[in-house]
């Protein structure tokens, strides 16, 4: 641990988690790099947003389906075996470009497991077997975010752990609202506002009296009444005004009623200046990671974390149609942060990657929807993504076939049993933010990955 | 219990006999010897209220009277401070009248009056505003145009949950049942609906009201009501849930979120051996699954996109939010299937025998009490409750009677909520103003309750223009009333604080924008709106937001001493807990605005010294973080 590393951990929890660089690590930027985690939050039908185009794969999955599935003739083929959602069109160019990969059958796991280690682990309650709670939202989303098996003992993620092991970084990033993914062991994420949001303290002028007045809210946030919750709280107001000052501005560039960003026109035109289609939460989200990225030697650190949000994908009822407007916003909006990418020259310094709660269900349910699963398709975008190809195997499609995560033949409704960890997923994408980790960090960061060190599986997705 | 006219009919009576309550809670006691669940919807066995005869005077409210006579109960005077720790928990905050009275009362009459005032009521569910279910009843294909006349807030007043988030913060500011509107809201965010999926202002209005009406009923009959609720069905897609391949959100969330937890708990709250033993497996979730099918909507709607049997299934009734859902023996599951707590279900059954199996299952299962407990404690006192504490509720919810030297409240039946919010409410630890010093003690204030809570405590009235929406303050705060992102509420009951081993709920939505929010509101109410108020608006109903600093003024009697004006407010808004060093910072500012500052006068609107130190000491103690945290 450099002497740096060691004053940040010991000034956090003092500072309530304030930590705004000097000048000395701007010089480092040279090296740059960020990461980009967008959370599809209600769990996403990877199936249907990666289908299958093989004849015979996809006639198991329309059998399974019924009136859930994709039609052949409407999936945009990305090779013989892999399909594209129809609204994901967009982003079909990337996958040309070999900048945008597939990983099929991704999940939490505590190790590899067969469908006969699932029965019988499955009533064990140990998390160094089988993932808690399985099937549940808020909980998967916690293993989604810290890459392990157990939701109550790490209370962090995987994305806070990484910035602390780096130390001397900027604390992860969200605009997309609270998440466990960002949090450390005492570090905290920063959650930012949206594109336009004045992140600022309203309502002082000039003048002595006003002046003393800030003077006591300063003082009165330096106290926060001798008691953990209170002094905690005051640290996220000092942290809050001290942001306000230093990215107030940056987080505030947006273009106004569809015109240019004057401060980022190139951004601006990439997103089609937010206006109409691009006028949504998750395109507004990536609009301001952009300008984080672009304007990065003012937001300091040479290790960006981003965390991204997009809600709603709880599609047990009417899911086709549900399915297909949220898809085509995310579509539109990782194809706009792309071309934003290539605009301020840094798509060869920026990974973009999904995660989500789990998988749906195989068989569709009499809502014409689909309800709780657990493996999931996912993608990974970006200038140093060995793109155009998919990692891992795609799920049996069989109902009640050897991944089929069920006993009893009336439970079998093609829950598909991860072929790959969230910790291996996460691992090669550490490696590649921050390469030549010691073995120690990445412990630290993803503990349950010496359980897959057997693991034959190519999940060399990245170029470095 | 297929009751839906007479859900309508009930709600009509308790708008005509809103005043005679005080009446009816004495009737209510008076035939308790005889007729032991004719006063509540709250009968140990879940039967709703009948509404036959004498039940239409008691039913201002469907959890009927406290099984205690309030008004016979003596005064147990008590401080100033345990006064306002009590407002803080059991309000959205005092106000000088609520002071006054409480410390007189003391904590326990003032419960027991607050649960036995007249239920507020949204206007949407009112006789007078029938017309609001015209967007699921008219069976008009352009209701907007043909039946509202092209009324341009057409979407806002018969779509959007706005004027009934509105009405909750013009109720939260100004009503006396604050007890009550704080448990709604505390069952709201349990047993979440949410406008990012739903639209019918009406059905807003009938939902939360129904939670206001049962805010302190037996928890079985909530969570019947809730299961059967059509604003339910429609959100976690109960309504016209199918025998066939039935959908399992619903089961899901109800055993996970609305009644027992993923992971079983000792009888005080913590995880057995420390790590999770699932209660249910996914096979038992699929059985629940299958013993709620065949409910449908009330019978009220018109779907004009389909004649008879266009739906599929001609058991299905069109969307309609008012009453409660029916069953459908042709809609219903018929295999026999095993419930939780040994609860078996036969193959030969009704949709309503099934239901009341699965409200026994629930019950009896040891689960439900500390998992209830625990969350009612971390919404109204504080987010790490000792084992202990948690153990001493969850016993009165199993038991339904909290006993204390001055007698016992609730009626005995497991699941009472008069007796469990006392057990909270009442206990050593939420009371004793030694335990509040614990280093982990307390909660922070939810935004909706350090908005409510700063204009009631300044005599003010608001009209929820520019505080209620998403886009106004309270949703910059992350908490705008029903409109939670998901079935799991605005934040988790186990969000951790990072840097310690506590978990702090209401932490998970502060962003950076979300506490200068807070801050930014208390300028907006102070040095924005302040007495002359927000913005002329043309909303229904409009007052504006504004406040009051009379009260305070007064205390100024001299230049040379701001003291009792900043203790008075430091027992207000903070329990007296700003502390010498607080006090110092807070005088220090509002002592430069002196006599000599004759300028003031000159102001628009004119101002002077008194009135600035009484701004500058309120802005900074609702800005502070001893206002944010609630010990």
């Amino acid at each position: 641990m450099n002497r740096r590393h060691f004053l940040r951990h010991a000034m956090l929890p003092l500072a309530g988690g304030v930590s705004l660089l000097g000048a000395g690590e701007v010089a480092a930027q040279s090296d740059y790099r960020a990461m980009v985690c967008v959370f599809l939050y209600g769990g996403n039908d990877g199936v249907n947003m990666l289908p299958p185009a093989s004849a015979d794969a996809h006639a198991r999955y329309a059998a399974a389906r019924g009136g859930v599935s994709i039609a052949r003739n409407s999936i945009i083929a990305l090779d013989a075996e892999l399909g594209l959602h129809p609204s994901l069109a967009p982003l079909a160019s990337i996958w040309g470009e070999g900048k945008l990969a597939a990983l099929l059958n991704v999940g939490p796991l505590a190790r590899p497991t067969s469908l006969a280690q699932f029965q019988a682990w499955r009533d064990s309650s140990d998390a160094g077997l089988m993932p808690e709670k399985l099937f549940s939202h808020a909980d998967q989303q916690i293993l989604w975010q810290n890459a392990h098996t157990e939701t109550v003992q790490l209370r962090g993620g995987w994305g806070g752990r990484l910035m602390e092991v780096l130390g001397g970084q900027q604390q992860a990033m969200s605009f997309g609202g609270a998440s466990r993914f960002g949090g450390g062991r005492l570090m905290q994420e920063l959650i930012l506002p949206g594109p336009g949001s004045r992140l600022e303290v309203q309502g002082y002028f000039q003048g002595r009296e006003h002046g003393a007045r800030r003077a006591a809210l300063t003082s009165l946030l330096g106290d926060g009444g001798n008691q953990v919750l209170g002094s905690r709280y005051a640290g996220l107001q000092r942290e809050a005004i001290a942001r306000s000052e230093s990215l107030g501005s940056v987080l505030a560039q947006a273009p106004a009623n569809g015109t240019s960003d004057a401060a980022n026109p190139d951004i601006s035109a990439a997103f089609g200046h937010l206006a109409g289609a691009m006028n949504n939460p998750i395109a507004r989200q990536l609009y301001q990671v952009a300008k984080m990225v672009k304007q990065r030697t003012l937001v300091g650190g040479s290790r960006h974390l981003y965390f991204v949000s997009q809600g709603g994908y709880d599609h047990h009822e009417n899911q086709l149609t549900q399915q297909a407007a949220l898809l085509s916003q995310l579509g539109a909006a990782l194809a706009a942060f792309w071309s934003a990418l290539k605009a301020i020259g840094a798509e060869n310094q920026v990974t973009l990657f999904t995660e989500s709660d789990f998988g749906r269900t195989l068989k569709s349910n009499a809502s014409a929807g689909t309800d709780h699963a657990w493996g999931n398709l996912h993608l990974v975008m970006g200038g140093q993504v060995r793109g155009g190809r998919s990692y891992g195997t795609y799920p049996s499609l069989v109902i009640g076939g050897p991944d089929d995560a069920a006993l009893n033949v009336w439970e079998q409704q093609g829950r598909w049993i991860p072929a790959v960890s969230v910790a291996q997923y996460a691992a090669r994408l550490v490696d590649w933010f921050q390469p030549g980790m010691s073995a120690g960090d990445r412990a630290t960061v993803l503990p349950t990955l010496e359980n897959f060190a057997s693991s034959t599986i190519d999940l060399n997705f990245m170029t470095v | 219990m297929q009751s839906t006219p007479q859900s309508v009919g009930a709600a009509s009576h308790r708008t005509r006999f809103k005043t005679g309550t005080r009446f009816a809670g004495w009737i209510c006691l008076w035939l308790t010897a005889a007729l032991v669940t004719a006063c509540g919807g709250s009968s140990g066995d879940g039967t709703p209220a009948s509404n036959s005869g004498f039940i239409v005077v008691t039913a201002s409210s469907a959890d009927g009277g406290s099984g205690v006579d309030s008004l016979n109960e003596p005064d147990r005077p008590t401080t100033t401070k345990d006064a306002s720790r009590f407002l803080h928990q059991s309000s959205f905050g005092p106000n000088a009248a609520a002071l006054d009275e409480t410390s007189r009362f003391g904590p326990r009459k003032a419960l027991l009056r607050q649960m036995d005032l007249p239920v507020s009521q949204y206007s949407y569910t009112t006789v007078g505003e029938a017309a609001r279910a015209g967007i699921h009843s008219s069976g008009s294909r352009d209701f907007c145009d043909a039946i509202a006349g092209g009324d341009s807030n057409c979407w806002r007043d018969y779509y959007s949950p706005v004027p009934v988030q509105w009405e909750f913060f013009r109720h939260a500011v100004s009503q006396p049942d604050q007890l009550r509107q704080r448990m709604a809201f505390i069952w709201s965010q349990i047993f979440v609906t949410s406008a990012r999926e739903l639209d019918g202002s009406y059905g807003f209005a009938f939902y939360h009201q129904m939670l206001r009406d049962h805010a302190f009923a037996n928890f079985r009959t909530l969570l019947e009501r809730v299961i059967t609720s059509p604003f339910m069905g429609a959100y976690l897609n109960l309504a016209d849930n199918d025998a066939q391949d039935p959908n399992e959100n619903f089961a899901r969330e109800m055993l996970q979120l609305f009644s027992i937890g993923a992971c079983a708990l000792n009888e005080d709250g913590s995880l057995l051996d420390g790590k999770c033993y699932p209660t249910y497996s996914n096979e038992i979730v699929r059985s629940y699954a299958y013993a709620l099918t065949g409910w449908t909507y009330p019978v009220g709607g018109s779907d004009p996109w389909c004649d008879n049997g266009c739906r599929g299934n001609t058991w299905k009734n069109a969307r309609y939010y008012q009453g409660a859902m029916v069953g459908k023996q042709v809609g219903h599951d018929g295999a026999a299937r095993t419930l939780l707590s040994g609860v078996a279900l036969p193959a030969e059954r009704t949709p309503q025998q099934a239901l009341a199996r699965v409200l026994d299952s629930l019950m009896a299962h040891p689960n439900m009490a500390p998992f209830i407990s625990r969350q009612l404690i971390q919404f109204l006192v504080t987010s790490n409750p000792t084992p202990d504490y948690v153990a001493r509720v969850a016993r009165v919810f199993r038991q339904g009677r909290y006993t204390d030297a001055a007698g016992s409240i609730g009626n005995g039946q497991p699941g009472d909520m008069r007796a469990t919010v006392a057990a909270v409410l009442l206990d050593d630890e939420a009371r004793d103003p030694a335990r509040a010093e614990a280093a982990n003690y307390g909660r922070l204030r939810e935004p909706v309750q350090f908005i409510a809570g700063a204009i009631r405590g300044l005599d003010g009235v608001t009209d929820g223009d520019h505080i209620a929406t998403e886009w106004g303050y309270s949703g910059a705060m992350g908490q705008s009333p029903f409109v939670p992102p998901s079935v799991f509420n605005y934040y988790p009951p186990d969000f951790p604080l990072t840097g310690t081993d506590l978990v702090a709920p209401q932490f998970g939505i502060e962003s950076l924008n979300a506490t200068l929010t807070r801050i930014n509101f208390a300028n907006a109410l102070i040095y924005w709106w302040s007495i002359q108020g927000s913005e002329p608006s043309d909303i229904p109903g409009a007052t504006g937001t504004r406040i009051s600093y009379s009260r305070w003024e007064s205390l100024l009697a001299s230049p040379a001493d701001s003291g009792p004006m900043i203790q008075a407010l430091d027992q207000m808004f903070t329990s007296g807990r700003l502390g010498p060093a607080g006090i110092a910072a807070i005088t220090g500012a509002t002592d430069q605005w002196t006599t000599s500052q004759t300028w003031l006068a000159d102001q628009n609107p004119p101002s002077n010294w008194k009135r600035e130190r009484v701004r500058t000491a309120l802005y900074l103690i609702l800005s502070s973080p001893h206002y944010q945290v609630q010990r």
